[in-house]
Order: structure tokens, then sequence, then C-alpha cells
């Protein structure tokens, strides 16, 4: 069975003389379906299937940032004309504990409520305008209590505290001792120090959270809704149900964008949905305004940086000294791990002997911390790209040259003194796109126009990203997919993954099958996001290809090699002389004696040749150290380089970024226009997060700005010029087809380019973000602070 | 209330309330699931069909006014399952993503091919300023709409 061994299979496929499908153009199977506008998400299903018997939940929201729940008065609502439930915590029949890191979060506030927004109730009816009259009828008595808004407030204080039974308002630390600091800036030549602060940010997924669940006549339960792991949201709604996990299903439709957020509030909105129809019997909606949306669920969180890094005259960094605090908010969700994220990468990809990092999730009475794009990443690389180009300018150096002194490449020791052993193309990116945008000329050429013009001012900044694939440290991580060949050769693959708009189960999946079996796309289908599937663990983190993808090859490359056994002896060739392609096999070199596969597979039919398969894999890992952040941080780093060019108008504050040109280096690219299309949606998003989008807290933590027209994203007017990606394809080993990740990516580098771009155009320190008028305005001086 | 209009090229009924906005009437009476929700205050576009050829939110309009009017959603379009120039065209660039948006830039762009003349990339990015898009940074969109009506 060697021949099926996994990791047999991967190096196989990792490289080919010539790919056929991979690589090329392709067009996503889910687009038709999508232009029709005959897509459905989850609330279509509700529409058109359950509209008329489902129950609709109203959720009642805290009005406090922090308060003793002393009483629920349900009575009143309950006797509204079709209102069939009240839930509170106390009709949870399970645990009413859905932390993913910490168990830290009730999914119905139990005992005291922890930010404006908290959801306390919900309310089921058998209309909506009976569940939100009722929901105004919901009595809570609540004995306000002091609050803690600002993170460093909250750090030193014990009188108020977020969570009592944590005795402090910091949820979790992360640390990184190597070398010797002091040394290391006692060796250096020039020294940098700065505080940078950045702030929340909502996904603004234009399809809000939803889920609809369905009770069945054994005790079971089908929930269809958003989510990016059905089978966490499975568990968790499990847990809150008190029933075994096998008897809840969860069914992930199209998603209408997810960004992280829906991996965080999924489970929620599920367990919710799952909750109501368990309690009555009766299907349930849940489906969040969104007002609700941006009120409830987490956001990209708002952090602190204290960053010094040193270097020698010669432009080796020599040691770096960071302290990040997250404003975690109320509840700790994914705090330790986006923490840990933001701590391992705090080095930049470069090169740095003697490192100090400490960072800080601390609570506070507000919206909580969560995933989103990026995942911790984009703050810290803003940080340490800011403080590279000042570092550069005190040694003189230009900032590209700089950073390649200390680029990572292969054989370089990271932050943690893990080994690079191969897979390292951000060198080879940083040069290439610094070429492409012409980048030395640009520099010299915007600043003369800078010293002949007075009202507009031009800038060209870089930035340069790092992004650990698969989870960090030792935390297992895995890929599995179900793959079997119909009696008629086409080909059904089951995967956990979710279409969120990315299109992995709905492009590279299919690539990948198409590639290995040669058979035409049109005869795969990926039945994607359902918890029938084998775990595949989440679509986050950029691995809905890359990781997600290799269960999918190893399950394809099984199939391959038994039938390549078989054709061989149909055809009197060795297997591994065999070609795959077009619906046909056939030995290399001779293409005329073929078989077909639809042939091919009938007689493994016909000959008792299993034709399913899983494709389960089990990423090697190796030994990280809590206690000094040293050791195997990641299995590899996904890089990425963003060089952005702006105009400032000095008058108004305005800053237009003009141009973007980036340079990927995550391993094999399998969808070329998906690549794309996440670069140029990431490069979008951070636009937002680093010029305008910004959450706007009251004096009681309550959101301001929670609708579209108060919190605006970028439209088609705000984009600049985003220049065709270039690839460095630093294959990785163990992914798919040597792809690493791409999702998260554009994003992570943006706020540092765009932030280094306005330094140069205007000559200041940018260490905020966003970049508003405001801001800028009061960079140049022209208004105070 | 009982409203009489066309919808999709079929003369239909509907009772409402005077309060009942058109997008619920449309996904909730007539099963036409592509009219999305994405704010419910006409910022993100999601929900445009056209009422007498011309693009209006269903989220801001009540069903009372579409009385005696013409309605047309991206249903309506598809002639013979055939596809628009305009959807053909979003296809091909790959101007799809996660496609929650799609149908409201489908209707735009129906709207600004039935004018049957030409946009420069300026006037197609001032055009579709109505409609957002979280995941395709607008690029391939304006590609597309450069394509069908460049």
């Amino acid at each position: 069975m060697a021949l099926e061994d996994p990791f047999s299979i991967l190096e196989k496929y990792l490289s080919a003389e010539e790919y056929v499908v991979v690589g090329r153009e392709f067009t996503r199977v889910d687009a038709l379906d999508k232009a029709l506008g005959r897509a459905l998400f989850t609330e279509d299903y509700f529409i058109r299937y359950l509209q008329g018997n489902a129950l609709f939940i109203k959720q009642v929201l805290s009005p406090h940032p922090h308060a003793l729940i002393k009483a629920i008065h349900v009575d009143e609502a309950m006797g509204v004309a079709g209102v069939k439930a009240v839930v509170t915590h106390r009709d949870i029949p399970g645990v009413n504990q859905v932390g993913y890191a910490l168990p830290d979060q009730p999914l119905l506030a139990e005992r005291k409520v922890r930010y404006v927004g908290e959801v306390v109730a919900l309310v089921a009816a058998e209309s909506w305008e009976k569940a939100v009259e009722a929901s105004q009828l919901v009595k809570v008595d609540y004995e306000p209590l002091p609050y803690v808004l600002d993170p460093l407030e909250a750090m030193s204080r014990t009188d108020i505290l977020v969570h009592d039974e944590a005795g402090s308002n910091i949820a979790f630390k992360t640390r990184v001792r190597k070398g010797d600091v002091e040394k290391g800036f006692a060796e250096a030549d020039v020294v940098v120090e700065n505080e940078y602060r950045t702030h929340h940010q909502d996904h603004v997924y234009l399809e809000t959270e939803a889920a609809l669940a369905i009770p069945d006549s054994e005790g079971r339960i089908t929930i269809i809704g958003a989510a990016q792991h059905p089978h966490l949201a499975r568990d968790i709604a499990a847990r809150v149900l008190g029933v075994p996990a096998g008897r809840v299903k969860v069914v992930v439709p199209y998603l209408g964008g997810g960004f992280g957020g829906k991996d965080d509030e999924g489970p929620l909105t599920i367990s919710k949905a799952a909750l109501v129809a368990y309690l009555t019997g009766r299907p349930a909606f849940i489906v969040y305004s969104r007002e609700e949306s941006i009120r409830i669920h987490p956001k990209r969180e708002a952090t602190i940086i204290r960053y010094k890094s040193g270097a020698r005259r010669d432009g080796k960094l020599t040691a770096i000294d960071v302290t990040i605090i997250h404003d975690t908010g109320a509840y700790a969700n994914r705090a330790p791990f986006i923490l840990w994220r933001a701590t391992m990468h705090a080095s930049g990809p470069y090169e740095v002997p003697n490192a100090r990092v400490d960072g800080y999730a601390v609570y506070t009475n507000k919206v909580y911390q969560g995933s989103f794009r990026g995942f911790g990443n984009p703050s810290i690389q803003f940080a340490v790209e800011r403080q590279m180009d000042q570092l550069a300018e005190k040694l003189g150096l230009d900032p590209v040259e700089f950073r390649l002194m200390n680029i990572l490449r292969p054989g370089s020791r990271t932050l943690t003194n893990q080994e690079l052993d191969h897979s390292v193309g951000v060198g080879e990116a940083l040069k290439k796109v610094a070429e492409r945008s012409n980048w030395i000329s640009k520099r010299r050429e915007f600043d003369a126009f800078n010293k002949a013009e007075k009202r507009f001012k031009k800038g060209i900044g870089v930035g340069v990203a790092w992004h650990g694939i698969s989870t960090s440290r030792g935390v297992p991580d895995w890929s599995n997919a179900v793959l079997k060949v119909e009696k008629d050769g086409s080909v059904v693959v089951f995967t956990g993954i979710v279409e969120m708009g990315q299109g992995s189960p709905t492009s590279s999946h299919v690539q990948i099958v198409s590639e290995i079996l040669g058979v035409p796309p049109e005869m795969v289908r990926v039945v994607f996001g359902t918890s029938d599937a084998p775990d595949t663990g989440a679509t986050h983190a950029s691995r809905g290809t890359g990781i997600g993808g290799i269960g999918v090859e190893v399950a394809a490359g099984k199939i391959r090699e038994r039938l390549a056994r078989l054709a061989g002896d149909l055809l009197g060739v060795e297997p591994d002389k065999l070609v795959f392609r077009e619906g046909r096999v056939y030995p290399r070199d001779n293409p005329e004696r073929y078989i077909r596969w639809v042939d091919l597979v009938r007689e493994a039919y016909a000959r008792g040749v299993e034709l399913s398969a899983t494709g389960y894999f089990f990423l090697p890992k190796g030994k990280f150290d809590d206690t000094t952040g040293q050791g195997f941080a990641y299995p590899a780093f996904s890089y990425i380089v963003v060089v952005s060019e702006v105009e400032v108008d000095t008058e108004t504050g305005v800053v237009r970024v003009t141009r973007v040109w980036p340079a990927l280096a995550s391993g094999r690219i399998i969808s070329p226009l998906q690549v794309e299309g996440q670069v140029e949606g990431a490069v979008a998003q951070g636009l937002g997060y680093t010029l305008f989008e910004k959450l706007v807290f009251d004096e009681r933590g309550g959101i301001v700005n929670a609708d579209l027209t108060d919190y605006v994203i970028p439209t088609a007017l705000d984009m600049p010029v985003v220049e065709k990606p270039i690839y460095v394809e630093d294959v990785y080993k163990y992914g798919a087809l040597g792809a690493k990740g791409v999702g998260e990516m554009a994003l992570i580098p943006l706020p540092a380019s765009i932030a280094n771009a306005v330094s140069h155009a205007l000559g200041v320190n940018v260490t905020r973000l966003p970049l508003t008028p405001e801001y800028i305005l009061q960079l140049e001086g022209v208004l105070r602070r | 209330m009982r409203i009489s209009f066309k919808l999709n090229g079929r003369l239909v009924e509907a009772d409402v309330e005077p309060n009942e906005l058109l997008i619920n009437v449309l996904r909730e009476k007539f099963g036409l699931t592509s009219v999305k929700y994405g704010c419910g205050i006409g910022e993100c576009g999601a929900c445009t069909v056209l009422v007498d050829g011309k693009p209006v939110l269903s989220c801001l309009t009540l069903a009372v006014d579409v009385n005696g009017r013409e309605v047309t959603t991206v249903e309506g379009l598809a002639r013979e399952g055939g596809l628009t120039p305009i959807q053909r065209a979003l296809m091909e660039e790959g101007a799809i993503q996660c496609g929650y948006c799609t149908p409201g830039f489908v209707m735009v762009g129906e709207y600004l091919y039935r004018k049957g003349r030409k946009y420069s990339e300026e006037e197609i990015r001032s055009l579709i300023r109505g409609n957002l898009c979280r995941c395709t940074g607008y690029v391939n969109i304006v590609k597309a709409f450069k394509k069908a009506l460049g």
C-alpha cells in the first residue's frame, strides 16, 4: 500500500513537466448560478422551502456595557399572540459555554452582561412582526456595574473585572525570548522606537449572519447556516443542546462573504437556531439585520504596539523589543490564537538575532475581538514595516535594499528560531516587484515632484509580510476529503471546506481532481460545507486550497494509483508510464493506445477495484516552548510584497491610493483568476481599513456607526489600479500541489505599504491607522490632536 | 391593499400592507430570491431591481408604489436560459466571487446596456458606486462592464 501513502502522493504531484488544468484559465463552476441569481444562500432556503412553517427568532440585546442580571421577565412577551418561546440561559439543555479558546463565554448571557449588544434572550414567534414586538416586552432587571473600555486602563485595574473569576483583565499573555536583547541594542548603531495604534474593523460581508434549523423525527436536527467550519458549528450546537454530535448536522450553503467573521459568529448563529428548534420542535430561522450584525459579531481587534528596533551600520538588524496589546473586548473568543499569531510574526519576514516580544490580550467592556482576514498580522506588520523604513532612513539606505539585507531565505532562522529549509521566495518577490514598479526611479521622481509642488504630494511605499500556514505551534491540523468515482465515471468529492467567495471547492478542488484523474471538470462535483464530510478543518487562515486541497489531492491520488494498476494490466504497460488526460488513459509514448476513462471505471467496478477513498493527511509539526516562544511555529510561511503609490492633498488631508503592485510567494498557483480575485479583494478591504473604515464607540462602549451609512466601505471609485500579481511559485512540499495560501495575504502588508507611502510623500511619521483627513492634517501640524 | 403590476413580463396581483417594502414582497410573496438584503437602508445596492426600466433600490421602495408599473428582477432577464451580455462578461472576467452582490450589479448593468450607448471606465466606476462588493475589489467587475458596455 506504499503507493497510496499520502507522503508519496504529495511528492509525486508536487512538480510536473506540465500541468494541464492547474495554473490555467478556469471558470469556476458556481459562476453561472451566481450570474443568474439562482445560487441559494441561507435565507433563500427559508424563503423557498420553509416560509410559513418556521419560527422567526429575534434577539434581545443588552443595553449595558457591564451589569448584573437580577431577573429576566418573559411573561408579557410570551403573552403576545404567535409567540412560541422566549429562550434564556435557563432553558439551555446542554452547556451554556461557547468560548473557543477559553471557557469564558455563554451563548446567552448568564449572571451578567459584558458589552452593549450582548445577546440575553431569543424570542421565537410565528411572524417577524410578532417576534420583534415580543422582544421589546422581555424585561430584564439589570444592576449596572462600573465598566472599563480602554485596554491600558483595564490592564492596570483589578477593581473592575470584566471576568471576576479571572482575577485580572489580562485574558492571555504570550512571549518570545530570543538571544540577548540588551546586547543586541548595545551593538546597534541606530535605534528606532515608536508606539503604534490600530483600530476595530467590521467585516461587512454583504450577507449578514443567518441560520435555519430543522428538527427531524429521530431527535436529530439539521441546520443550514452561515459558518466557516461546519464541524465546529455542529460540535458547539451539540454541546449547547446536550446531545451527541452525531445528532446534529450542519450544512453551509453559499456564503455571501466570510472573512473570518462567520468563523466566529457562525457556530453561535447556528446554535441559536438549533436551540429554538430543539425546544419548540419547529423549524426556526434567525437572520441578523445589518445593525445587529455590526453590534453583535466580533471585530478585527484594536491594538497598541510599542516597538523598539536596532540595526548596525552594515544594515543588519540586531534586536527588537516589542509589546503588543490587543483590545480583546468582552470575551476571549479566538484572542489567544490571534495574539499568538501577532507575537510570532512580530519580527516581520526578517532575520533578527535578539528579540523580546510580550503580548497581552486584554478584556474590556466592548464588542469582542475576533477572526478577520490577517488574524492579528496586519497590525503587527504595519508596526514592523514602519520601523524598517525608519531604520533604513537613519542608515541612509534605500528601504528595499535594507529589507533585502535582512530578508528570510532558505536556511534562515525565524523569530522563534525555526529553521526554514525550503519554500522561502520572499526575497525574489521583493526584488521582482521593486523592478516592476520602477521603485528606485519612482522614489527619486516623487522626491523631486514634492519639492516643486505645494498642495499635492506623491509617495511610494513598500510593505513585506509573512503569514504562517496552518495552526500555530504543535496545534494539530489536518486535511481530509472523501472521493468516489460513480459507475458512469463522474467523480464526487466531499469536503468540509466552505464556499464563501474564494472558490476553493468550486475551482481549485475541481482542478486538482481533473488534473490527477484526467477527467473533464464537468464530470467533477465537489460537495462542500457539510458536517457529513470528514472534518476538514475550518475555511480560514488562507487554508481552503493550500490545506483543504491536500485531502482532495491525496484521495484523487489513491484512486489514480488503483486505476493505473488496472489500466496497466489491461494495456500491458507499467502503471507509472500511463498518462491520465481528457477522459483517456494511455501510455506516455503511445497516446493512440488508450482506454477511455469511462470504460476503465466500468472495468474497475466489474473486477472489484474500490473506487472510493479518503484523503486524510496530518501535517507534520515540531516542538514549541511556550515559556520562551521558541521552536516550531508553522509548517511553512506564505509571503507577499505590496508596493503602493499615493497622492496626498495637503489642504484637505485626503489620501488617494493610485496604484498597487502585489507580488506573492505563496507556492503553487492553482487558479490564477481566483488568486487575482483574492488579491484584489484583499486590497479593497485593506484599503478601507487603512483609510477610513473604523468602528466608533460611545462613552458606554456602544457602537455609534452600526449601519452602512455611517460605517463606510470602499466603492469602485476608491480603488487604485491593481497591477497583475507577480508569482514566485516557491512550492511547499506538503501543500496541495505545493500551494501555501493566498486569501488573507494582500491585506497584511497593505496598511504598512500605504502608511510608508504617505510617510514618504509628507516626510512624516505615520504611527496610527486609519489615515483619515483629520489624522493627516494632524501629522502636517495643521490640526492639533 | 391589493396591487397589480407587471413582474418579469407577467401581470401579477398581491395583497400588501401600506408599509410593506418591495424587497420583501418580491422575495417572500413571489420567491424571487435573486433580490438580496445587504443593509436595508439603500447603501449597498444588492436589492436593485428595475421599475419601468430604471434601477431602483427595492429596500427603499414601498410595494404600493409599483402598482400599475413594471418590475424586472434578474429572474426576468434570462431569456430561454441565455445570459445577458453583462452576466456573460461578469462570468468571463472572473467578477463573481461570493455572488451575493452580483444580482444588483447585473440589474444596473442591464439598465446601462439597454441605453444602447458606450461608457468610459470613469463613467462605469461612477455609475456602479451605489453597488457595494466586499470580495472582488471591483477590478474584474469594472473589466466586465467595460467589456459589455465599452
